[in-house]
């Protein structure tokens, strides 16, 4: 009790002025407030409102239904099929690499190499990232090389293209898996050895253990991170646009080429592609958020 | 101990290694082609000594300094003020910090020309000046984040209540305990927020190629498709700089730990 | 008598200022302003693009008051149209004051009201067909259509567009840029129709897509803008540019990797690209002396030196003003006799058919 009103009194700013104490308790905040405002939520909801009016300043669905045509639908597809799968193998390559280093009993300075490591690596995306990879797997890339003329296989003879599927999932993986190491080590570390201890001595297998109880406690992480990796992989453009310039047909390249030349004849047809982008990445997070409080309902 | 949990782990751990460790083989060796017929630093001497890339690896080293300082200045008292006085503001805030997590930056950006450009209320890319100011207001978005995150992080450690409380008693004013108390704490933290917002700053392309500002990451993709080897030279010298960056980060948290144990 | 004269020496007066309406100053009066001026904003100039870097060069010795402020390099000329655009009401450094398009782009931008009219010093010396008459865009140079290959990696060079169908060339093509965007690649589509015997214009664009459906449908075709980086490190071996590029690049590339420039069999193309002046430039006064840089002896030999063959040229060759040495290092005029300049009307009609067909038709879906 006595220390409650400490603390209170301590924390009350030096003047008792009730006007002066409110500014001051804001004006830590509004600086933060208003950059927020001004450069992020602003410029969203332009873009937002932006998708459904004409040039004329009216209301209309237009732009939205101008959408949903092959060449732009395609795309959004595609983005949406590449987000989904280099954040599922990023979570499940992520998580195998993660609880070898922490669970798998390999010594403690590899343990610190690797975070180093994915720590680097997350942030290698982008430019550098695709010349790396059209160093290795392109044409005349170490490893194409190597192949041929040490193993006889030829890779590009194989139907192998840097820029295919296959290619840009192996690419986008690179930023992804570490990624995924660096969120979920800090919660395999809170699985409790005890609690492994405890599933042993009632007899439980090791993945018995992982089923029942190391999952359920880290569903939430892995489904925040599949999220989070998600809107990484769907909204990567540079990455992409080092390895093909601005023809690949992923929605953030479409959107990048709008922007610089009207490619598509319509300018608000750009407002339209970025709308959908947002709505996307925007559901995938909500999908996130009630899956995340299901979770967690389960575990209390 | 099982053994067969400690092999798998092995397996798993070398896949990765190899995984992660060709393409940066392939880079160097890449990179060593200039000359036909034989390995040299020829693309490493012709990128280094490019004008070009002076310049535009100063513009953004500068613009990455500027966006860290703007950075830490926005985001320490809120950090501090939503601790300790606001407490119910804070799932607001760190909503706020998740969301250029969600919003695709080139969203971000094409807002940013469609709202501060010279027919609007804040004709920001009117002039060079006003655009350098657009983006590095818009790298501090994408650096808002990681930022907050390091320095929530670096506030957590240290008891902020018991810490303002004994400054005020001592007769120290907002402003003073925010600077000469707080900050030096949390330094730290703020330095591998730092650190973090280098690399992000110097790799980046979407900002700085839409706003036509001459920075790094844009000269880089220039390099790649008009350029034979110096591009992947220029991959090297990038992982280079986000590994000092990060090794950096690591020295700072370990100095730390070593002043605590003084205590 | 004194009244009819005076009469008719004021009508001679206002014949003489409205005829010198669009050269109203004089060189000395353009410097001046130019300089006050302080800065020049052009866009889509690559360096080795018809010797652009050395023309910027000797540009920035000549007037050295003058800041050349040079906007994105890769961009295509709707890209161009599209700065303009977008800059309208912005005087700052990102509104271009010059822009240097594809003949179809021309009239196009005109049409907008993106240009401003001027007439150069040396305006007639410009052939007629490759200008417009009241001088909102001009023609400066062209080269014609050709194949750049990487011979590390292609054994036997193409030598016509329909061998480019063969297996052997799986995943090696490509064009420099965006179809939607690029007036060079706009143009190899016309060229791919033209070797289908079709007439220039909406037939070459249709059978250009034909081909290049197919040519994507065979799996030879590469979604990647074509340069000397991605020719050398192997993602698009073979790329259809203009002569002058794949000259420029080979020579960068000094060997190596060897690159082999190869005007296809068949009928050639030519391509104009013309000059304009943004009609919300910034400095329209350095725009103006630019333009008179680029079409003086001086700027019309930088072209001549980065391979291109120049607007004035026959009557710069007759006057004896290009040196030999530069004629001597030109492609050889065989190709260049038979070449064909499509019209602008021609390319107008090309360019809507690839530009709005292009994505139903081919759109370059990554393969799965």
């Amino acid at each position: 009790m006595t220390d409650a009103t400490i603390t209170d009194a301590a924390t009350r700013p030096p003047a008792t002025n009730p006007v002066q104490r409110l500014s001051l308790t804001w004006f830590g905040v509004v600086p933060f407030l208003i950059f927020a405002f001004l450069f992020l939520i602003l410029p969203t909801l332009n873009i937002v409102i932006g998708a459904f009016r004409t040039p004329d300043g009216s209301v209309t669905l237009a732009n939205i239904r101008g959408l949903f045509v092959p060449e732009i639908i395609n795309p959004f597809w595609l983005s949406m099929k590449i987000s989904l799968l280099t954040a599922f193998l990023g979570c499940l390559i992520g998580l195998a690499m993660a609880a070898a280093v922490t669970k798998g009993g390999l010594p403690s300075w590899i343990r610190d190499a690797m975070l180093t490591f994915s720590g680097v690596a997350s942030n290698f995306a982008g430019v550098p990232l695709a010349f790396a990879f059209i160093a290795t797997l392109g044409r005349l890339g170490l490893v194409t090389v190597v192949l041929k003329e040490v193993f006889g296989i030829n890779l590009a003879g194989l139907g192998f293209n840097l820029i295919s599927f296959l290619g840009l999932t192996l690419t986008y993986l690179y930023f992804q898996i570490p990624l995924m190491i660096l969120i979920i080590t800090p919660a395999l570390d809170g699985l409790k050895r005890e609690w492994r201890e405890a599933a042993e001595m009632l007899g439980a297998t090791g993945s018995q253990y992982w089923r029942m109880v190391a999952m359920p406690v880290l569903w939430p992480s892995l489904l925040g991170t599949f999220a989070l990796l998600f809107a990484n992989a769907f909204g990567a453009v540079a990455t992409a646009m080092a390895l093909t310039g601005s023809s690949l047909s992923i929605i953030p390249i479409i959107l990048f080429a709008q922007i610089r030349g009207d490619v598509l004849q319509d300018p608000h047809l750009g407002y339209a592609v970025a709308f959908g982008m947002i709505v996307i990445t925007g559901i995938a997070n909500l999908v996130y958020i009630v899956l995340r409080a299901r979770a967690e309902r389960w575990l209390k | 101990m099982i053994r067969s949990p400690r092999f798998w782990s092995w397996v798993a751990f070398g896949g990765g290694l190899l995984y992660f460790f060709i393409p940066l083989i392939g880079m160097f060796e890449f990179s060593l082609r200039a000359r036909r017929g034989e390995y040299s630093f020829q693309a490493y001497t012709n990128v280094l000594s490019d004008p070009q890339f002076h310049q535009t690896f100063v513009y953004s080293a500068i613009m990455a300094l500027f966006t860290i300082v703007f950075g830490v200045l926005i985001v320490t008292p809120t950090a501090f003020w939503v601790r300790l006085k606001l407490p119910r503001l804070r799932p607001i805030v760190e909503f706020i910090t998740l969301l250029p997590l969600v919003i695709p930056p080139i969203v971000i950006v094409f807002g940013y020309i469609r709202l501060y450009n010279t027919s609007s209320w804040l004709p920001l890319t009117g002039s060079a000046f006003g655009t350098d100011i657009l983006l590095m207001f818009g790298y501090a978005t994408l650096a808002l984040p990681y930022m907050y995150r390091a320095i929530d992080t670096g506030l957590r450690s240290i008891d902020v209540g018991t810490l303002t409380e004994a400054a005020q008693s001592l007769g120290a004013g907002w402003f003073t305990i925010i600077t000469r108390l707080i900050l030096p704490n949390v330094l730290v933290a703020v330095l591998s927020g730092a650190f973090l917002t280098f690399a992000i700053v110097i790799g980046e392309y979407v900002f700085a190629a839409l706003l036509n500002r001459p920075a790094f990451g844009p000269y880089m993709v220039w390099m790649g498709g008009n350029k034979a080897y110096e591009p992947a030279a220029l991959a090297v010298l990038a992982f280079a700089i986000t590994w000092a960056c990060m090794a950096l980060i690591q020295l700072a948290t370990r100095f730390s730990k070593h002043t605590r144990a003084q205590r | 008598m004194k009244l009819k004269n005076m009469i008719a020496t004021g009508a001679s007066l206002i014949a003489l200022v409205a005829g010198g309406m669009a050269q109203a100053q004089s060189m000395d009066e353009i410097i001046a302003a130019a300089k006050a001026e302080g800065m020049l904003t052009t866009i889509a100039l690559p360096h080795d693009w018809c010797g652009y870097g050395a023309i910027i060069a000797s540009f920035k010795a000549k007037y050295p008051e003058i800041t050349v402020n040079e906007l994105n390099p890769d961009a295509g000329s709707a890209d161009e149209l599209e700065a303009i655009r977008a800059n309208k009401d912005n005087t700052g450094p990102q509104a271009p004051d010059v822009i240097d398009v594809g003949l179809a782009f021309g009239p196009q931008a005109q049409a907008e009201g993106l240009t401003q009219p001027y007439k150069v010093s040396t305006w007639d010396e410009i052939p007629a067909d490759v200008k417009d008459a009241d001088g909102h865009w001009y023609g400066a140079y062209y080269g014609v259509m050709a194949f750049g290959v990487n011979k590390d990696l292609i054994e036997t060079t193409p030598t016509t567009w329909e061998d480019l169908l063969k297996a052997d060339y799986a995943a090696s093509f490509a064009l420099t840029g965006d179809p939607r965007a690029s007036n060079q690649a706009i143009l190899a589509i016309l060229s791919a129709g033209m070797s289908r015997g079709a007439e220039p214009g909406a037939d070459s664009g249709t059978k250009g897509l034909e081909f290049m459906a197919e040519l994507n449908a065979a799996g030879n075709f590469v979604p990647v803008s074509g340069k000397a980086g991605t020719i050398a490190q192997g993602q698009t071996p073979i790329v259809a540019a203009w002569d002058y590029n794949l000259l420029a690049w080979r020579d960068s590339l000094a060997g190596n990797p060897e690159i082999e420039v190869v005007i296809p069999e068949g009928p050639v193309l030519a391509g104009v690209y013309v000059q304009a002046i943004s009609a919300y430039a910034p400095h329209p006064n350095a725009a103006k002396l630019w333009m008179e840089h680029l079409f003086s002896d001086e700027g019309q030999n930088g072209y001549v030196a980065g391979y291109c063959h120049t607007a004035r040229f026959n009557s710069m060759v007759a006057a004896g003003a290009v040196p030999q040495e530069l004629l001597d290092a030109l492609p050889p005029a065989e190709a260049y006799t038979r070449a064909i300049f499509p019209s602008v009307d021609q390319q107008a009609a090309n360019k809507t058919v690839v530009t709005e067909g292009w994505d139903a038709k081919v759109g370059a879906v990554v393969a799965e």
